[in-house]
């Protein structure tokens, strides 16, 4: 019994790598694409400097994306990413402005808050084994309501020192935007840990087979508190990031993030069910977004196509990969 | 422990946190069961568990909806301009909920027609309707609505019981139905094992079909009924909608891998989550600690139901 299925087992890595990069070839076409049309169409689109604001505004939600790939490879997924930012910006806020702490150990708070955040989502999916869907729904809302009492509803933390501003809002000699350096690492970090580590190709079982995973001697619980550790750090990270760019940290932060990053990862390939996805293709999905809804701006054309439109690319692009999966079957 | 008392653990269990709750109230706060309270509570949870029930049937049959507040939101604007056009009211509502069950049409299309997961096509959906009505609308609200708009022509007070009625008599029917119909089985069939429901004769993918549909109508019934409620249609209502619902149905035991929950269950989830803010107020406490007592309580819920299991593996590994 065990044989034949090995074998049959066998031809699969190739053959999910092909579609993989179909995937991601015919979305980079479509980054090419959108920026041939917006730098026709647009005015001041095809410029360094607006390339700069492209990243700028990317860098957020990328760092939560790069960390959901991973999430999403075990099949799982992490809805509380969006929240835990917020509360990450409010208590980094509050560590600065009410205990009057250094900014460098506001942000520590800020990250700290993120893992800590993370560590329980990792206890309650990889311990208890809840599934993450309801996991995280839970601590969406517990996350975002524990910013929201603290803040009484309306506390907003400003006044933070220029050393952090130049973060999120000055430029790093040669015009790149002083926060992009950071997704960079994350990007590298993530594609190594993802692509090229034993715990990348162990994330990726679990995500095809979590009782096959065990079986392989994979140590499942630990592979998953680990993305779901990543995931809050991310987040904090992010609030990091948030808070520099725009000066001001309230409980609202990084509302519905979550979504777009989470659209950003499935318009990359990721599958949903975990198991097939790329990190490539996530950044690639990223870029297609953001370009989206900056070209759809400077070309005055009203900013909710860019809802409409990525929401459509999302369905085009899962529909294809279907498309794609049933013909290499048959 | 005995059997039925086993299968109903967690609604058992949710019962118990509610009569805790409203024992401390009685004990701390009893104005909070002053008749005034009680009565903007149901109707403020009347529409929420309209949405629930729909909710409840699309998690039975392992799917999710997570555009039901975009869907909210169009429902409620489309009422509002049918009622501006000179409908009576009954068909006011029926476009309304035609209007739902359509929006429920294209995720179920979507989902059990070409087999794309549910949640990503209503995180998709979810963003395209509520971007197309904002760019239809242009986030103006709908106004100068005719006077039978609001309470149904019925007053504040036959409104409010005619709200909570409508509530009552959707989630009568389809606790009734869901255990007593065949219609209503096939949905527990076809989301504890579709392969099996399949050989038994019953078709999976139609099943899901129809919990979209139902999901969409029961989400523009519940547009209306809050839409009533005001002067003016909010076209941004609704937002977050989608998490307050999948959270009650949740809490109250409906499992999310499907097949497994009842309606009774969906009620006390609705019911503990709904009494949560108002108790707050109530026990002196900031209304804004709602959401994380909300999002603690599906924490311990949820948790409660994985300790037994894991007791077991420990033992097991020992």
């Amino acid at each position: 019994m065990a044989a034949p299925e090995a074998a049959a087992a066998a031809p699969a890595p190739a053959r999910t790598g092909r579609g993989g990069h179909t995937h991601e070839w015919l979305l980079l076409a479509l980054v090419v694409a959108e920026t041939a049309y917006f730098a026709y169409a647009g005015s001041n689109f095809f410029t360094t400097g607006n390339a700069g604001e492209v990243a700028r505004a990317s860098v957020e939600i990328g760092l939560l994306a790069l960390a959901l790939t991973a999430v999403i490879l075990t099949g799982g997924i992490d809805l509380s990413v969006g929240s835990l930012l917020g509360l990450a910006a409010v208590l980094m806020g509050s560590a600065h402005r009410d205990l009057q702490w250094p900014i460098a150990a506001a942000a520590l708070v800020g990250i700290g808050v993120g893992v800590g955040g993370g560590v329980l989502n990792a206890a309650l999916v990889a311990r208890l084994g809840v599934p993450p869907l309801i996991v995280t729904l839970g601590t969406y809302s517990l996350f975002r309501g524990i910013a929201e009492g603290f803040t009484g509803g309306i506390r907003n933390y400003t006044d933070f020192p220029p050393a952090l501003l130049f973060l999120g809002q000055g430029r790093l000699p040669g015009g790149v935007p002083a926060q992009v350096p950071l997704l960079v690492a994350a990007a590298v970090f993530f594609w190594l840990l993802v692509h090229r580590t034993p715990i990348g190709r162990g994330v990726r079982a679990i995500g095809f087979s979590p009782e096959g995973a065990r079986f392989a001697g994979i140590p499942v619980a630990r592979r998953l508190s680990l993305v779901y550790v990543l995931s809050g750090a991310m987040a904090g990270l992010a609030a990091v990031v948030y808070a520099a760019r725009l000066g001001q940290a309230k409980a609202d932060a990084g509302s519905g993030y979550e979504l777009f990053a989470i659209t950003a990862v499935v318009l990359g390939g990721t599958s949903i069910f975990g198991g097939r996805g790329s990190v490539h293709g996530t950044l690639l999905g990223l870029v297609a977004v953001a370009l989206l809804q900056n070209g759809l701006r400077l070309s005055d054309q009203p900013a909710e196509l860019a809802g409409i439109l990525t929401g459509v690319l999302l369905i085009g692009a899962i529909g294809a990969n279907r498309l794609v999966a049933e013909r290499s079957r048959a | 422990m005995t059997p039925a008392a086993g299968r109903y653990r967690r609604e058992l269990g949710v019962a118990g946190a509610l009569v805790l709750l409203l024992g401390l109230l009685t004990v701390i706060a009893p104005a909070f069961f002053g008749a005034a309270n009680l009565r903007d509570l149901l109707v403020a949870n009347a529409p929420v568990l309209v949405a629930a029930v729909g909710m409840t049937l699309v998690i039975l049959a392992r799917q999710i909806d997570i555009s039901i507040g975009s869907q909210f939101a169009i429902c409620g604007v489309a009422a509002g301009l049918l009622a501006k056009t000179g409908l009576p009211m009954p068909l006011v509502a029926a476009g309304a909920v035609a209007a739902g069950a359509a929006l429920g049409a294209i995720n179920g299309a979507l989902v059990a027609g070409l087999g794309l997961p549910a949640i990503v096509v209503t995180l998709a959906t979810m963003v395209v309707l509520r971007e197309g009505l904002r760019w239809r609308t242009e986030g103006v609200w709908i106004q100068d609505l005719p006077e039978r708009f609001q309470w149904f022509g019925l007053g504040q007070a036959g409104g409010r019981v005619a709200i909570v009625a409508a509530a009552i008599v959707v989630f009568a029917a389809f606790a009734w139905g869901l255990r007593r119909l065949a219609a209503g089985r096939a949905v527990y069939a076809a989301g504890s094992d579709p392969e099996a429901a399949r050989l038994v004769g019953i078709h999976p993918r139609r099943v899901v079909f129809a919990t979209f549909v139902f999901m969409g109508a029961l989400t523009g019934l519940a547009a209306v009924l809050t839409a009533i409620q005001f002067i003016d249609v909010q076209t941004s209502a609704g937002t977050g909608l989608e998490m307050k619902v999948i959270a009650a149905v949740v809490v109250g035991g409906v499992a999310i891998s499907g097949g497994r929950g009842t309606l009774v269950g969906t009620l006390l989830g609705v019911t503990l989550l709904g009494t949560i803010g108002p108790a707050l107020t109530f026990l002196g406490t900031q209304a804004y600690w709602e959401r994380a007592l909300q999002g603690a309580v599906i924490l311990l819920a949820v948790s409660t139901d994985a300790l037994p299991s894991l007791v077991r593996r420990r033992r097991g590994r020992a």
